[in-house]
């Protein structure tokens, strides 16, 4: 067991790998009632074309990862895991997202037997004929819902618009005729290859004893047998850098038009740790540049252009990178050429010093609250881990930044060829 | 898990002291009646008190404030209870332990709080009509935002329809008809009427004393000297159900929403109020409950399919989303649940999971800052002593017949469908 001090920021991290390969991280929060754990693979919406080993290459239907998450909750009895959860006192739950699916539970009592339930259900898989077409109603409703949603609508339309090749730009849940090819086989297919122990994390945080839990959870592994698994392989069509199309758009009942802009990284080289500051010196930069307190976003709430909606954020991966900024306006055509023109100038002047210095301490303070939430902490340590970086060090990084840093990045992101927009306005009456 | 108690004028300090978290969570509840004449206009306040101070003038010199006090936590929102209209603020800023801040954070968002508060930016004795006119843009966009999101809009429909004759048929955040009217001058004798009439309550969490806290309210809180604040009523929670409304809006849509509208005839404040949280549990409130199950697992109708219980206002509320088709078929499988629980068609298992799932959500509140605050404040507002080891305690003792006395007195009151235009 590994133990891993943090004390700048109060923390302490027990760490063990088991020999099947499963990575098990347990995070003492002594005085806290709930235990909250996480159960994920490495495994998402993304990994659509795959094989093991030697094996062939297989291309599976898009949303396949989110319907196995839906499929897991139904038991060989035919029971729903909820029930035991339930029974338990846990509230169970599961999303998928990109590049990971999760499977939770938070609880204040019955802590061993929960974290067991949640162990052995996603490691007992059972799907019949008729289980999988049942769910095909329950996904193409809530694919519906999600078809009426103009936020996440205007969000897809950015990934569309920027991405030619990759798989970020296809619905995580699918649409209704790909979830229609899925069947039985399909779905053993995708579990035996990402829900293997050594694809997956579990992440204890709450009033727990971490040896205890370790102990637990290395005696529940031996009991069972997996096979060693070889190399998964990932396969991606080249991305090409440039976007697919400067502009999307789409049309729904809204009151105000939507409008997203997207820079596109035209290449991703960083990894890792490497990644995890470029990651952190974008959020920096667009946080000086577009935050609430900068002076553009005042001065386009000022002319009624943008509203509280008015946001932005930085993605980032192995594959992809881009920005995304944006919100409701009654104008996207002016947002886009105050965007533009504000880009430049920023391009031409650098960034302000003293705005630097109160944005970086901003962060780090937003970083800090983070995690006082032991939800947060599960979450966000599960996406780092599979980008192979460490959240506790992006305090580390914040601190570090200089305005160097930001200027240089700037000049690196800011490239209007790679800028595509989305769009959702209503229908013409 | 006691609040230490003090006040300062007109406004009532809450102060749990406790080294759990990292930081200082502050909650401020300010509630006034809720009515026609005053919910727009009260809505509009804590937009224009964000926008600048007497000392910081410019929002941009007011939200740099937030951003050297390391990324301070501030935000407001509005919302209803019963017959009460409440502004929150809410603030949350790191312990300084954790960083070497050169002034006590802890003060510098009371401040903060104090100054945006009581201290708004003054022009010619009234507000800055330019903060005043951008602001009603903003909240009028909010309004109308509303649409955006059908899931919140059906809901929000349903209760309008089903509380058409009661003050809580308003939307918390205002009327868009009485935005236009709102000038400058009417909006600050409003501020200053409703500083004069809210019940202010101060919840703070976090490393710190009832001491300190009172006298930096005292310092930063300009409160008014004379003020005649306005007592809690409770909504008449209990309401007979002549008939069912029914009402379909049509929309450009992809999904139908269903929602339903009942009367609980239990409150917060009555004995049966945890026997109508487990009435609501079996119901629908979690993915072992009849409704997930019957109507999303046996009958693949939807993805969601839920209840909410509003026990302030004494109603309960269903929510699902269907094929336009399904319509009928959904409702008569809902209805068919509700009739399950007054026959008392309920088993051991879904007593006992439902008691197990309430009686956690309980103790998880005691690991949020916001959620303690939330749950010492309802006691305080419904007038009513309740601790969390005590409910745990009745939740155990809540029988099927105590579910099934809770049922006999549940009324169907609004059916509400949000469709799309196509005739049928």
């Amino acid at each position: 067991m590994d133990v891993l001090n943090y004390p700048q920021v109060e923390e302490t991290l027990y760490r063990e790998v088991l020999d099947n390969g499963l990575e098990i991280i347990v995070l003492p929060k002594p005085g806290f009632q709930k235990t909250y754990a996480t159960f994920a693979t490495k495994y998402g919406s993304i990994d659509n074309h795959f094989a093991v080993g030697d094996e062939s290459p297989i291309k599976v239907p898009d949303g396949i990862a989110h319907f196995l998450e839906h499929k897991m909750f139904e038991e060989p009895d035919g029971h729903d895991i909820f029930a035991t959860f339930s029974k338990q006192g846990a509230a169970a739950n599961a999303y998928t997202s990109f590049d990971r699916t999760v499977y939770l539970f938070s609880a204040t009592e019955k802590i061993d037997e929960n974290l067991m339930t949640l162990i052995n259900f996603v490691q007992r898989p059972h799907f019949t004929e008729q289980n999988v077409e049942k769910e095909k109603g329950i996904i193409a409703q809530e694919i519906n819902m999600y078809n009426d949603n103009a936020d996440w609508r205007v969000y897809y339309g950015l990934f569309e618009a920027l991405f030619q090749k990759h798989p970020i730009a296809v619905d995580i849940a699918g649409t209704v005729e790909s979830i229609y090819q899925i069947d039985k086989d399909l779905l053993y297919r995708c579990y035996n290859t990402f829900y293997h122990p050594s694809n997956m994390l579990l992440f204890v945080v709450g009033g727990v004893d971490a040896e205890h839990i370790i102990e637990l959870v290395k005696q529940n592994q031996a009991q069972k047998s997996f096979a060693p698994l070889g190399e998964i392989k990932r396969f991606f069509e080249e991305e090409p850098r440039q976007i697919r199309e400067q502009r999307k758009v789409k049309q729904l009942s809204v009151s105000l038009p939507k409008c997203m802009l997207g820079f596109k990284e035209p290449e991703v080289t960083k990894q890792g740790e490497e990644l995890l500051r470029q990651e952190v010196t974008s959020k920096l930069m667009l946080d000086i540049m577009f935050g609430s307190s900068s002076s553009f976003y005042q001065s386009l709430y000022d002319q009624q252009l943008i509203f509280d909606s008015f946001g932005h954020e930085y993605n980032c991966s192995e594959q992809y990178a881009f920005s995304v900024i944006g919100g409701d306006t009654p104008d996207p055509d002016a947002l886009i050429a105050e965007v533009r023109n504000y880009v430049e100038n920023t391009l031409q002047a650098g960034i302000d010093p003293e705005r630097f210095e109160r944005v970086k301490r901003k962060k780090i303070g937003n970083y800090l609250r983070m995690l006082n939430s032991p939800e947060a902490i599960a979450t966000e340590f599960t996406r780092y881990r599979f980008r192979n970086c460490d959240m506790f060090n992006v305090l580390k990084y914040y601190q570090e930044c200089t305005l160097e840093d930001v200027n240089a990045r700037l000049k690196e992101h800011f490239d209007f060829d790679q800028l595509a927009v989305s769009i959702v306005v209503s229908p013409e009456k | 898990m006691e609040f230490q108690v003090g006040t300062v004028k007109n406004l009532t300090i809450h102060v749990l002291p406790t080294n759990r978290f990292k930081t200082y969570a502050m909650t401020l509840f300010a509630g006034t009646p809720l009515s026609e004449e005053t919910v727009t206009s009260t809505a509009l306040i804590p937009y224009v008190l964000r926008r600048g101070t007497s000392q910081f003038p410019e929002t941009i010199q007011l939200r740099e404030q937030l951003d050297i006090m390391y990324g301070a936590g501030f935000g407001f929102n509005i919302v209803k209870r019963g017959n009460t209209q409440f502004i929150q603020l809410r603030m949350d800023v790191i312990n300084d332990r954790f960083v070497d801040s050169e002034h006590s954070l802890l003060e510098g968002a009371l401040r903060y709080m104090g100054d945006v508060l009581t201290n708004p930016l003054l022009e010619q004795g009234s507000f800055r009509t330019a903060y005043v006119e951008a602001e009603k843009g903003t909240l009028k966009k909010q309004l109308e935002s509303i649409i955006n999101d059908k899931i919140q809009y059906a809901a929000e429909r349903c209760v309008q329809e089903m509380c058409e004759q009661e003050p809580y048929r308003l939307n918390a955040s205002g009327r868009l008809e009485d935005i236009p009217q709102i000038t400058a001058e009417a909006l600050y004798k409003r501020y200053t009427q409703w500083m004069s009439e809210a019940q202010f309550d101060l919840y703070v969490v976090g490393d710190t004393t009832l001491e300190q806290v009172t006298e930096l309210v005292s310092q930063h809180f300009k409160l008014p000297d004379q003020a005649e604040p306005i007592a809690y009523s409770q909504a008449d929670a209990h309401h007979p159900v002549s008939s069912v409304k029914t009402v379909v809006d049509r929309l450009d849509v992809n999904q139908g929403k269903l929602n339903l509208g009942l009367r609980m005839n239990v409150s917060y404040a009555d004995d049966d109020y945890v026997a109508a949280l487990v009435y609501n549990g079996i119901l629908g409130s979690y993915p072992h409950s009849k409704l997930f199950v019957n109507v999303r697992e046996k009958e693949s109708l939807a993805y969601y399919c839920s209840s909410r219980y509003d026990a302030h206002k004494g109603i309960l509320t269903i929510q699902s989303g269907i094929e336009f088709s399904n319509y009928e078929k959904a409702l008569q499988i809902i209805e068919q649940q509700l009739e399950e629980m007054k026959k008392g068609t309920i088993s051991d298992t879904e007593l006992e999971q439902t008691k197990a799932m309430l009686t956690n959500a309980m103790r998880e509140m005691l690991d949020s800052a916001n959620d303690i605050a939330g749950f010492d404040f309802n006691k305080q507002f419904s007038k009513v002593d309740r601790s969390i080891p005590a409910m745990i305690e009745q939740i155990s003792q809540i029988t099927k017949q105590d579910v099934q006395r809770i049922a006999a007195a549940v009324e169907l009151d609004t059916i509400y469908f949000l469709r799309d235009r196509q005739e049928v």
